[in-house]
């Protein structure tokens, strides 16, 4: 009895300490656990794999610097999909605080496969008013956004001559991290104009979007770490990629601390109903 | 081992620190750190919306383009301020209408399009549902699921017999959604915790790829 006490007694620090060594360790030495991906990933997979190339892939960035570790690796894969399977790339945002990371997407990667900017590759920039952002593009995106986002007009990009509404776009993929996200592009961009919208999004958000993927309004679907890492592996897997996948890197660090948690909680329970009778 | 000579980096690793010092306890240096990035957000968040916004689609047309019926949007927008002038705080009014007006008007049928009836459409219609079994039988059970859940939001008769069944279902279905929900919230918070230490480890001390 006295263990289960000391045991609900236990300072959180010292949990705090052992769960950043569990998560730091597999970082260092990996210890190979594995991930698979699922079917929600795949069905993403598949709908972007089956956009001809040439066309366009819109991907919205509507996340900031703190969803970074589960967004930016969608964001990577997808587009890296994107460029292999020789699509060209729309990037905007909805998010103010998420231009930073769109800008740095649009720098890296298009490298990695001869892309240009302007050509292959433009990232609108942010504007404020996300119904009238979306229903604006989906009447004529130059009204929205007469220039992309370092001021250059858009009728001096070559990518953009062929992309004048949403209807010119297969599909887009929203990155969200909260709301303005996925679920404007549903109401505006689906209803209205017929666009097919698939999400990534973070774990904390993801059970809301289950609905959505249920009534095939959502493509597909993307849940947090897990969901970019599986998403890394299908691009990697059909020889798309052969870049670092920091998604996948992280997943043995994600099982271990699901795995401690799952004790903690089983542990906390059983000392919680042991004890619970002599409290009362 | 390769330590970042990266002055940025260091600024972002000590920030990191202060905020995960908070941890241990409430101390000077988090508040500091906590304070810093409300400060920065919001600076950030103006200077964007400035720049994106306000300077693009309404300062150039207006006073470059010489376009006067932008002077509309910008006495609207002005409108908003004047909340904090007790006397004229009754002008606010003005610009509110405006937004709610339109607001509504734009959301209202498009929520109501993408939001309940295509949600109840693919309360039991999903698609592929009479192509394989395993599909038909997901889409029965969210179907009871959705129906039990609301039998128990139903307060106006008492939940005895076939009621009480649906509800305590119902019950059964919400725990298994909050669960969900704890254990996808769970996997966030250890994705940030993971996302920090990737920071420190790979591009601040350089011991992973």
């Amino acid at each position: 009895m006295k263990f289960f006490q000391y045991l609900l007694k236990i300072d959180r620090r010292i949990i705090y300490i052992i769960m950043g060594v569990l998560v730091m360790l597999p970082l260092i030495r990996p210890l190979g656990l594995g991930v698979t991906s699922g079917p929600r990933a795949a069905r993403l997979f598949h709908a972007v794999d089956s956009i001809p190339a040439g066309k366009t892939l819109l991907i919205s960035v509507d996340f900031d610097p703190a969803s970074m570790p589960e967004l930016y690796p969608m964001l990577t894969a997808l587009m890296r999909h994107a460029f292999a399977k020789d699509m060209k790339v729309l990037l905007c945002g909805l998010w103010p605080t998420g231009a930073g990371l769109a800008i740095k997407a649009a720098t890296d990667i298009p490298p990695e496969y001869g892309k240009k900017y302007g050509e292959d590759v433009v990232y609108l920039g942010y504007k404020p008013g996300v119904d009238a952002v979306i229903l604006g593009m989906g009447e004529n995106i130059k009204n929205v956004y007469p220039n992309d986002y370092s001021g250059r007009p858009l009728d001096s990009l070559p990518m953009m001559r062929d992309v004048q509404r949403l209807r010119d776009i297969p599909m887009v993929v929203a990155l969200s991290a909260g709301d303005p996200g996925y679920s404007d592009w549903l109401r505006y961009a689906q209803s209205r104009y017929g666009m097919k919208v698939g999400a990534g999004l973070t774990a904390v958000s993801a059970a809301d979007a289950y609905p959505f993927l249920q009534s095939g309004q959502l493509t597909g679907l993307l849940a947090g770490m897990k969901g970019a890492a599986e998403y890394e592996i299908l691009v990697q897997k059909n020889g798309y990629s052969k870049a670092y996948m920091p998604a996948v890197a992280a997943m043995d660090s994600q099982s271990l601390a699901h795995v401690v948690i799952m004790i903690l909680v089983i542990i906390g329970n059983i000392a919680y109903f042991a004890t619970r009778k002599r409290r009362s | 081992m390769h330590v970042s000579h990266s002055f940025l980096t260091w600024v972002a690793v000590i920030l990191t620190i202060g905020i995960f010092s908070f941890l241990w306890k409430d101390n000077p240096f988090y508040k500091f750190c906590e304070h810093l990035f409300v400060g920065v957000s919001i600076g950030y968040l103006i200077a964007i919306t400035w720049y994106n916004g306000v300077y693009p689609d309404l300062v150039t047309p207006l006073f470059r383009q010489g376009k006067p019926l932008y002077i509309i949007p910008l006495v609207l927008g002005l409108c908003f301020f004047c909340r904090f002038i007790p006397k004229v705080s009754w002008l606010i009014r003005f610009p509110m209408a405006f937004t709610i007006g339109w607001g509504m008007g734009v959301a209202i049928p498009a929520t109501f399009q993408t939001m309940i009836i295509k949600q109840i459409q693919g309360t039991l219609l999903t698609p592929g549902i009479f192509a394989r079994w395993d599909v038909l039988l997901w889409a029965i059970i969210s179907f009871v699921g959705v129906i039990c859940s609301v039998f128990y939001f139903f307060f106006s008769w008492e939940h005895k017999g076939a009621l009480r069944l649906a509800s305590e279902t119902g019950i059964v279905y919400l725990m298994v959604g909050f669960g969900a929900s704890f254990g996808y919230t769970v996997m966030a918070r250890m994705s940030l915790l993971i996302g920090r230490l990737q920071f420190i480890l790979r591009d601040w001390l350089g011991v992973i790829r």
